[in-house]
């Protein structure tokens, strides 16, 4: 968890996964549905060609005007590693960090579709080394990091009940 | 340094003293709201949660309410089944349950005295903002949140940085809350305040009665603000006590507080305003638009579905008949709206002028209940929250968004209307 590896899967700005990766809008359809064909009206055959440990890099407000945290169901279930975009959507930030999903707030400038890029969630760095960039990012809070390891929230409570996030407020 | 009022909230219900923002806290929830929509979903957590564990229980399960209210009536077999399994819960668990008809979330939350000023309440729906109307830190969350809440009693957040609304002077008849939020939106932008809080103040808050407050702080999750807080005054607080409220512990901002921005608006000179079809943030004055057709409106949602917005309504419509060709439908926020409407003789007005009164609920909002769809090419003006391209079910057709005075006049002339210019849309609430 501490250093993601993985190629870059580019989208855009504004992006609201209830639209493009969740069933909201699709009743009677389900999650590993969804895996095959989220994103696919901004971006064909992205889930079909999405590799596991692949990184999505998104433009601003990624996530923005979405509740569904299906989403980020969807997005594990496709394999994404981590998702590095300049800004998210309130609800998806928090939907994300509850389901285990490393969300890196980052500048995008320069990064494209294939590059392999390098995530220090500890250090607070993403690394693109083919383009030479490197973005000192503020680490995440001891208390989300603590989330993420343990893959969300609920696996979180079932270790921690008592919500000892290592250091942070009790 | 002082603090603003979510940080003294969250701080408060953390460690015993404000927090800064940016901070992560856990925070001690007072009471949480999953509705049907959601609710699926948060069953299916707390299944998790409880894996393996004999004896599980849920020790903060009776300070969570179950609203069944989106999908009233339930419009299929999935609906209905989420239903059976929700009054199921209910009744294992002790909680209480508000049933199909009882009436939206956010506003049978308040009517049912579940919080009192000061609180922190999260909700499985982004309009949770609303509980800021009554100085209650009020948040959307998803169902993986609320049965941590049902678990542990607490939750983490990350302290908003606020934004500071100076409400300047007091609203002329025949124009709302609502285009306040307009104004802010047209302003920002839709999302413009992501991830922040909003404060009102001023003498323009202070002048609203509490079905407006509650529409300021409601229609914040539009601007993507976390939470939209007022301070309490004795309307509030009188308010709260009626409904049986526990006593309210006012939280005030300090006056050396930091915020994100300052905006001031002179709200005496405010015009009525419109969102145009399909974005909320296209936002212009309602004069401007005068002439435009509409085919369909309605009054409701827990933005406007208040005993205020239909009396507004009723003012108008009083003794008059829609214009040709406009068909209008009526869905109060409450059942208590509901009979509180009956008794004033308000039902028999809009009924009488060629109005539909239904079932309190979420229906008139969003397309889950098929409960109004509106023809291709065909133009809706509702006091709603939201008009993306086909929320109400057709993407052919056009959502435009006012005020429920503005909507009223806009069906009795067929054309959006200046309530303020037709009889009875100068109608307002003594306070």
């Amino acid at each position: 968890m501490k250093i993601i590896k993985g190629s870059a899967r580019v989208l855009g700005d504004e992006i609201s996964t209830d639209i493009h990766c969740s069933t909201k809008y699709l009743p009677g359809k389900d999650t590993a549905y969804m895996a095959q064909h989220a994103f696919e009206q901004l971006a064909p055959d992205f889930a079909q060609s999405f590799k596991k440990g692949d990184v999505i890099v998104a433009g601003k407000n990624f996530g923005i005007n979405s509740s569904r945290e299906q989403a980020v169901h969807v997005m594990h279930q496709m394999g994404v590693a981590a998702i590095v975009a300049p800004s998210f959507g309130r609800q998806f930030f928090r939907n994300a960090i509850n389901n285990g999903m490393p969300v890196i707030e980052c500048d995008i400038a320069g990064i494209a579709g294939g590059d392999v890029i390098e995530i220090d969630l500890i250090a607070g760095r993403v690394v693109v080394a083919a383009r030479h960039i490197t973005h000192a990012v503020p680490p995440l809070p001891a208390a989300v990091q603590a989330l993420l390891e343990a893959g969300g929230l609920i696996p979180f409570l079932q270790k921690y009940p008592d919500w000892n996030l290592r250091g942070q407020a009790s | 340094m002082g603090h603003t009022i979510a940080e003294k909230i969250l701080g408060q219900h953390a460690h015993g003293k404000p927090a800064n923002a940016g901070e992560i806290v856990v925070a001690s929830v007072d009471f949480s709201m999953i509705h049907d929509a959601r609710a699926g979903n948060a069953l299916k957590m707390i299944e998790k949660l409880g894996a393996g564990k004999p004896g599980f229980t849920l020790p903060h399960v009776k300070r969570t309410a179950l609203v069944l209210d989106h999908y009233s009536p339930p419009p299929n077999r999935e609906a209905a089944n989420t239903h059976v399994a929700m009054r199921e819960f209910a009744e294992k668990h002790g909680t209480p349950l508000y049933d199909v008809g009882d009436g939206i979330c956010h506003q049978v939350l308040p009517e049912g005295g579940h919080f009192t000023c000061g609180d922190l309440v999260v909700g499985t729906d982004t309009h949770s903002t609303t509980y800021g109307a009554f100085n209650v830190f009020g948040t959307g969350v998803e169902g993986t949140d609320v049965s941590a809440v049902m678990l542990t009693g607490k939750l983490w957040f990350r302290v908003p940085e606020t934004i500071r609304i100076e409400l300047k002077g007091t609203l002329q008849p025949g124009v709302w809350a609502k285009d306040v939020t307009l104004t802010m939106l047209g302003k920002l932008g839709a999302e413009g305040a992501n991830y922040r809080a909003l404060e009102y103040c001023g003498d323009g808050v202070a002048a609203m009665g509490i079905d407006d407050r509650m529409t300021l702080a409601n229609h914040a999750a539009e601007l993507g603000a976390k939470a939209a807080l007022l301070e309490a005054d004795e309307k509030t607080t009188a308010w709260l006590k009626a409904h049986g409220a526990a006593a309210p512990k006012p939280v005030k901002a300090d006056a050396d507080a930091q915020y994100a921005q300052h905006i001031v608006i002179d709200v005496a000179n405010l015009t009525p305003q419109i969102a145009r079809k399909h974005l909320i943030d296209d936002v212009v004055g309602v004069p401007e638009m005068a002439g435009q057709k509409i085919q369909v409106a309605l009054i409701g949602t827990c933005t406007n579905g208040r005993l205020d917005d239909i009396r507004q309504a009723a003012a108008i419509l009083k003794g008059k008949k829609l214009a040709k060709g406009v068909r209008m439908i009526v869905t109060p926020a409450s059942r208590s709206i509901y009979l509180a409407a009956m008794r004033e003789g308000l039902f028999e007005i809009l009924t009488a002028a060629g109005a539909s009164v239904e079932a309190a609920g979420c229906g008139t909002c969003v397309n889950i209940t098929g409960h109004y769809i509106a023809g291709d090419k065909q133009v809706v003006i509702s006091s709603a929250n939201r008009n993306f391209k086909g929320r109400l079910g057709n993407p052919s057709s056009e959502i435009w968004i006012a005020s429920a005075a503005t909507v009223a006049a806009s069906a009795l002339t067929g054309c959006v209307t200046d309530a303020r210019t037709v009889a009875g849309g100068d109608w307002r609430a003594v306070a």
